[in-house]
């Protein structure tokens, strides 16, 4: 009886774990890289420098957005955190405007309230999105389509956990150069050691969206959504303007307010509607960074007197689970070291995807009737993974790369540089497509490397900010940046060397005792 | 693919007879682990945020978002026991049982206004 669960537990790991596995790959290679998404934009933005103060920031974009668009309907305004040194500004045009793009309607600004000069670029914010909203696909679909992916990934951990027989033995365990059992060794290693992780990351990334994929909790008790975020959030209907004009008080004195209520956490967003209109309002939220919990609460004031109005309810112990779950997921609250755990966390996570991938090939490579002629849906999932496994970091690496030489004066450019990642996906895929697999793998890893290792050297070459003038300056972000783009470059290449060699000897038949471990 | 999948578990479990052959017995099974279990994991979340609100005079935003909270750990659980356990008939009898409960307890439970 024991044997037979084990067994059927195997098969849904193996098949919950390959169906969805590429897009979990992409969405964890994201995922991890957006720990570091402000960190990235700094990096893909290299003419802005030093830092700039909240609060003066926020009265900058104000005096911007009263000179640029004082008829909106309301300003979204996120001054910058302690990784960032820019405002990013948003607003929803009034009734009579025009329907704009969100290019239009947007702006990234320097602490004076001045658009910054910069090359446009999506920079970290897009790996960040991507992680969640995928790209060339509408955000609806997108987001179910990742959380019926982070559920499979949920499945695939707990009937992982079932399957593995001997998960505190094998914890030590990493056997190189023995083929099959080194990938079932990379697998379990990456998967066991940071298990907690694992297991934490998916299930809050399902809480993430969980009012989307499973709304009938709020449904069984509220007649629509906007009645639920009423009662948690506060009443944001909007108001419709009275017409009669008053002057928009100072927000400064607001967000010192505001942090004062929270023992002194700075304001992480403001929300500005019906501006200078007697009518206004101005929504305070705090800064994502400053508690785990990420549903920061929000005070709304008055936006002529600046009084307080109205604030979120306070959290009960389901809301608040829900906060930290959430602000778990994200981790906007880490302070270096810890945003580093996460980030190597991320890493092992994206190699375990990568290597559950490569064992479900290595697994059935022995058993096919002719191994030189493999069918249909094993070449499939050969061709998938090297264009998933070499192919996504390569394109990575190539969006970085477009940062640095796509001229400043292209239009679009910042949608180009998104482009080009993905032109470089689909050239990967192309070439896994037409190469047979035991050529393309060390021949995209090699590539994969290459590009990685270009990355600091363009940087080099194309801005003042290279790898000696940022180490003799102290920039840890840019010699950070540099430094993991050849850590990466040296991993790409170690596995196409490995890949050669192996390509060299031919695939090794595995020992018959160890088969038979396989199959448990 | 599916049909390599089908085939190691016939190979694998020869006592299993109760669910058919082996095709219709993995079908039958991920019809109970998607489908059927989203239908039955909505059930039991609408009822459990209903009850807690209505029978417990929890906050009912509260009941709402703990109800949403576990439905993911009891649709996981709900697919691991769809492959794990040996009686097809009995899944879909639990999975019948499941939701009849949750859906009866509901409809029993007064709505005040709520969209379901």
């Amino acid at each position: 009886m024991k044997e037979g669960l084990r067994q059927s537990m195997a098969l849904l790991h193996t098949w919950a774990g390959l169906l969805l596995g590429w897009l979990l790959f992409a969405m964890f290679a994201t995922g991890t890289a957006a720990y570091f998404q402000d960190e990235i934009t700094r990096w893909m933005q290299p003419e802005v420098t030093g830092k700039a103060d909240p609060v003066a920031s926020a009265e900058g974009a104000v005096r911007y957005l009263q000179r640029t668009a004082p008829d909106a309907a309301s300003w979204f305004i996120t001054p910058p955190n302690s990784r960032s040194a820019t405002t990013q500004v948003y607003w929803q045009p009034g009734e009579n405007a025009k329907p704009a793009k969100r290019r239009e309607t947007s702006a990234v600004l320097d602490q004076s309230g001045h658009e910054i000069s910069t090359r446009e670029t999506r920079g970290g914010f897009f790996l960040y999105r991507f992680h969640f909203d995928l790209h060339y696909m509408p955000v609806y679909w997108a987001r179910y389509l990742v959380g019926v992916a982070a559920m499979f990934m949920l499945v695939a951990i707990l009937s992982g956990i079932i399957t593995h027989k001997k998960i505190f033995a094998d914890f030590f365990m990493l056997r190189f150069n023995k083929g099959q059992r080194s990938w079932l060794d990379a697998h379990n290693v990456t998967a066991v050691i940071a298990l907690p992780f694992h297991l934490m990351i998916t299930f809050t990334g399902l809480v993430t969206l969980a009012t989307m994929y499973m709304p009938w909790g709020i449904a069984a008790n509220y007649a629509d959504r906007s009645a639920f975020s009423n009662a948690v959030f506060g009443n944001s209907e909007d108001v419709a303007r009275s017409g009669k004009a008053a002057p928009l008080c100072a927000v400064g004195p607001i967000m010192r307010s505001a942090s004062a209520q929270w023992g002194g956490k700075a304001v992480g967003y403001l929300r500005v509607t019906n501006p200078g209109d007697a009518t206004a309002r101005i929504g305070a939220t705090r800064a994502p960074e400053a508690a785990i919990g990420s549903r920061g609460e929000e005070v709304t004031f008055d936006g002529v007197t600046g009084k307080p109005l109205d604030q979120s309810m306070p959290k009960g112990a389901a809301l608040a689970t829900e906060s930290v779950m959430i602000g778990l997921h994200a981790g906007r609250f880490a302070e270096y070291g810890l945003r580093w755990l996460y980030f190597l966390s991320g890493v092992g996570g994206t190699i375990m995807v990568g290597s559950g991938l490569v064992l479900w090939t290595v697994k059935r490579r022995s058993k096919l009737p002719d191994p030189s002629r493999p069918h249909f849906g094993f070449r499939l999932v050969e061709k998938l993974n090297i264009a998933t496994i070499a192919g996504f970091p390569a394109a990575i690496a190539t969006y970085f790369l477009a940062n640095r030489l796509l001229p400043a004066w292209l239009a679009d450019r910042a949608d180009q540089e998104v482009n080009s990642l993905f032109l470089a996906w689909l050239g990967v895929l192309i070439w896994a497509i037409i190469r047979p697999a035991a050529r393309a793998w060390p021949e995209m890893m090699g590539l994969a490397a290459g590009l990685f290792a270009a990355v600091p050297l363009v940087n080099a070459i194309t801005t003042s900010r290279g790898l000696p003038a940022s180490l003799l300056a102290g920039d840890w972000l840019f010699v950070s940046f540099d430094a993991a783009m050849l850590v990466l470059a040296a991993g790409f290449a170690l596995g196409a060397r490995r890949a050669a060699r192996k390509r060299v000897e031919g695939p090794r038949p595995a020992p018959r005792k160890t088969q038979e471990v396989m199959a448990a | 693919m599916a049909r390599s999948g089908v085939e190691t578990s016939a190979k694998s479990r020869p006592s299993d007879k109760t669910g058919g052959s082996g095709r219709w017995n993995v079908a039958s099974r991920i019809l109970a682990a998607v489908p059927a279990n989203y239908l039955v994991t909505s059930l039991l979340t609408a009822c459990v945020a209903r009850l807690l609100a209505q029978c417990l005079a929890v906050n009912p935003a509260e009941a709402s978002v703990a109800a949403t909270l576990l439905s993911f750990a009891v649709f996981a659980t709900i697919v691991l026991f769809a492959f794990g356990l040996r009686s097809i008939f009995q899944l879909w009898l639990w999975l019948f049982v499941a939701g009849a409960l949750g859906g009866g307890l509901f409809w029993l439970s007064p709505g005040m206004g709520a969209r379901l």
